[in-house]
């Protein structure tokens, strides 16, 4: 009897909170961030997506979704005409004066930092898990990712044991042509560092290269990302528009590695613990599968 | 040059090409509204009783998104096709354009130094924060043009032609300036010069429209007060001088509504090419090179060319939108082009 009571008492109020929650959360989602949109779905909310930004390219199905364009270039009206119940972005979505008239035309807006570490991650997680209504799931999903980056770290400083961290160097280019070395303070940088290697390059941001200097950096490791091209045809067309780059160590030695330039946009993003488990293979060949 | 329609008829035909754009401005978008709710809306903004419900939204789309952006084209388009008649007339050359005398690179240059040094203006006043771009470029518009001007004078004299070249080589100053702010950009703000650099009547509020409301239609009613001297002007300026003409006092005015209007419209929706050179020149074609006609028709014609422009801009990729600078060139080159050869043949 005590025990039915119970369940009865449990069942109702799940019942009822769930209601409670489901007639409040939005149903009709914008998301104008690569990273955030793969959140979104990630935690389950794809069907409630209506619109999203040309950044959000993951998974593959937002694509047929309608584009509200790039995220600092946004429409009011455009968004409005989705009728979308809230619109969530990263903090550089604008201009300003469209966000406002977004809001005012009652729209939730909802901004996310683009800070790449967990903390941030973790609140941003949280506050998407709350808005979706699926916060089991996005503690679950951020448990998961803390363990793949502490296991990455775990490996990185075991690897370092027995292997010197290769001097790296990520060229960021368009079908091969002039490609632009990722310095400080990029997600790239931080992504390499997470990996185990040290970026070679000291400037800050993405900045063109003169071929000596980068032969004189003489990188152990490349690490290219091609907007336009993918795998082989984008490690062919690199070499063929910088023919100088086969006389580095790093493509003498091979270890010419692809990165996907849609991880280096908005934040973290769910695919990037897999990103850095090839690209420590990379960097420490041999030590992989632990 | 010959005149192939009358003013009058020109001015009837452009003031409702104009209304029509204005209607069209205000009746479509990407949120499609019933006609007859747009109607009610805008009757109860006017203060006229109706029926409120279900309005909201009719009359938040109209009020708050729609007639800003309407009036910021109309402004626009008008100041912009004015300064370019201004400029056609002091240079007594078809071909010139508000550029000319450095007010676009000076603009350009300020908004690279808001949107790139933006954030080492760290310590500005709260209120003043979103205004920065706008004032950056308008400000840099205006000190460019005066160091022009100021280049262009010798003893006394402005010379049109020192003028001309010194507005050139600070262009490229300027340019060059412009171009290292680039190179010191990350990717964003990067994206936001470019986006900046093709224009756009999006996100058009209010409080951002007055200041413009007010210089472009003061440009407006003062110009062309000055059509007699203008075309005095074409004959040369010792001509217009010996039919009594303050050449140096029309030039400075000139020069400096120039500066005021294309900066004030430059500050409010970012670079807008085309605009000034072809509207003036379209209307010249049509109506011949009287200034009592072409200064006002050109107003009408460069309003109604932009929001017609922005139509496309706003429609062609909803929910998205284009640069309306893309618009204006996409729309306006061929068929500038058409007329010229037309009157070739």
């Amino acid at each position: 009897m005590r025990l039915s009571t119970r369940v009865a008492a449990l069942c109702a109020g799940l019942l009822v909170s769930h209601h409670a929650a489901a007639a409040e959360l939005p149903q009709r989602w914008v998301s104008a961030g690569g990273a955030l949109s793969e959140w979104v779905s990630a935690l389950g909310g794809e069907s409630k997506l209506v619109g999203v930004d040309t950044t959000s390219q993951h998974p593959e199905s937002l694509k047929a979704l309608p584009s509200i364009g790039y995220q600092r270039q946004l429409s009011a009206e455009g968004i409005l005409s989705l009728r979308p119940q809230i619109l969530v972005g990263t903090e550089e979505m604008g201009p300003p004066p469209v966000i406002s008239q977004i809001r005012t035309a009652g729209v939730q807006v909802e901004l996310f930092s683009a800070q790449p570490d967990l903390p941030t991650l973790h609140a941003n997680l949280q506050h998407l898990g709350k808005l979706l209504g699926a916060e089991d799931k996005a503690a679950q999903l951020f448990q998961g990712y803390q363990q793949q980056l502490d296991q990455q770290k775990v490996r990185v400083t075991h690897a370092q044991l027995t292997q010197p961290s290769p001097g790296v160097l990520v060229l960021l280019g368009h079908a091969g042509g002039k490609p632009l070395i990722a310095g400080k303070d990029t997600a790239a940088d931080w992504l390499i560092q997470k990996a185990g290697g040290h970026n070679l390059a000291t400037h800050t941001g993405y900045k063109p290269f003169s071929n000596e200097s980068l032969i004189s950096l003489d990188p152990e490791v490349l690490v290219f990302a091609d907007r336009a091209l993918t795998g082989e045809a984008a490690r062919a067309a690199l070499f063929k528009e910088n023919p100088i780059l086969s006389s580095t160590r790093a493509a003498k030695d091979g270890r010419v590695m692809e990165l996907d330039p849609t991880l280096l946009v908005g934040g973290l993003g769910p695919r990037l613990p897999e990103a850095l488990k090839k690209i420590s293979d990379g960097f420490y060949p041999g030590t992989a599968a632990q | 040059m010959t005149v192939l329609v009358k003013p009058r008829v020109l001015f009837i035909g452009l003031s409702l090409l104009c209304l029509l754009a204005i209607w069209l401005s205000l009746a479509l978008g990407p949120v499609s509204l019933p006609l007859l709710d747009t109607l009610r809306a805008a009757l109860r903004m006017i203060g006229l009783p109706f029926a409120p419900d279900g309005l909201e939204q009719a009359e938040l789309i109209l009020g708050q998104i729609r007639l800003p952006r309407t009036l910021l084209g109309l402004a626009v388009g008008g100041v912009l096709a004015l300064s370019g008649v201004a400029m056609q007339g002091l240079f007594r050359n078809p071909l010139a354009d508000p550029g000319l005398v450095g007010v676009s690179g000076g603009a350009a240059l300020g908004a690279a130094i808001a949107i790139v040094g933006g954030s080492a203006f760290g310590g500005l006043p709260e209120f003043l924060g979103p205004y920065l771009l706008s004032l950056c470029a308008f400000l840099g518009g205006l000190g460019v043009t005066a160091m022009v001007y100021r280049l262009g004078r010798r003893n006394g004299q402005t010379d049109v032609a020192t003028m001309l070249l010194a507005g050139l080589a600070l262009t490229a100053l300027a340019g060059s300036i412009v171009g290292l702010f680039t190179y010191l950009a990350d990717d964003t703000t990067l994206r936001t010069l470019t986006f900046w650099n093709l224009g756009s009547l999006n996100g058009a509020s209010y409080s951002r429209l007055w200041p413009l409301l007010l210089i472009s239609a003061s440009v407006a009613l003062w110009l062309p007060r000055r059509a007699k001297a203008l075309n005095a002007l074409l004959l040369g300026e010792s001509e217009a001088g010996h039919l009594g003409i303050d050449v140096e006092k029309l030039k400075r005015e000139l020069v400096f509504c120039t500066a005021l209007g294309v900066g004030a419209a430059v500050a409010a929706a970012g670079m807008i090419g085309f605009v000034g050179l072809v509207v003036p020149h379209l209307v010249r074609l049509l109506a011949g090179p009287d200034h009592r006609v072409l200064l006002p028709a050109s107003v009408l014609a460069g309003a109604s060319l932009l929001l017609f422009a922005d139509l496309v801009a706003r429609l062609a990729l909803a929910p998205a939108e284009l640069p309306i600078g893309i618009v204006t060139a996409m729309i306006g080159a061929p068929v500038f082009l058409y007329l010229l050869l037309r009157g070739r043949a």
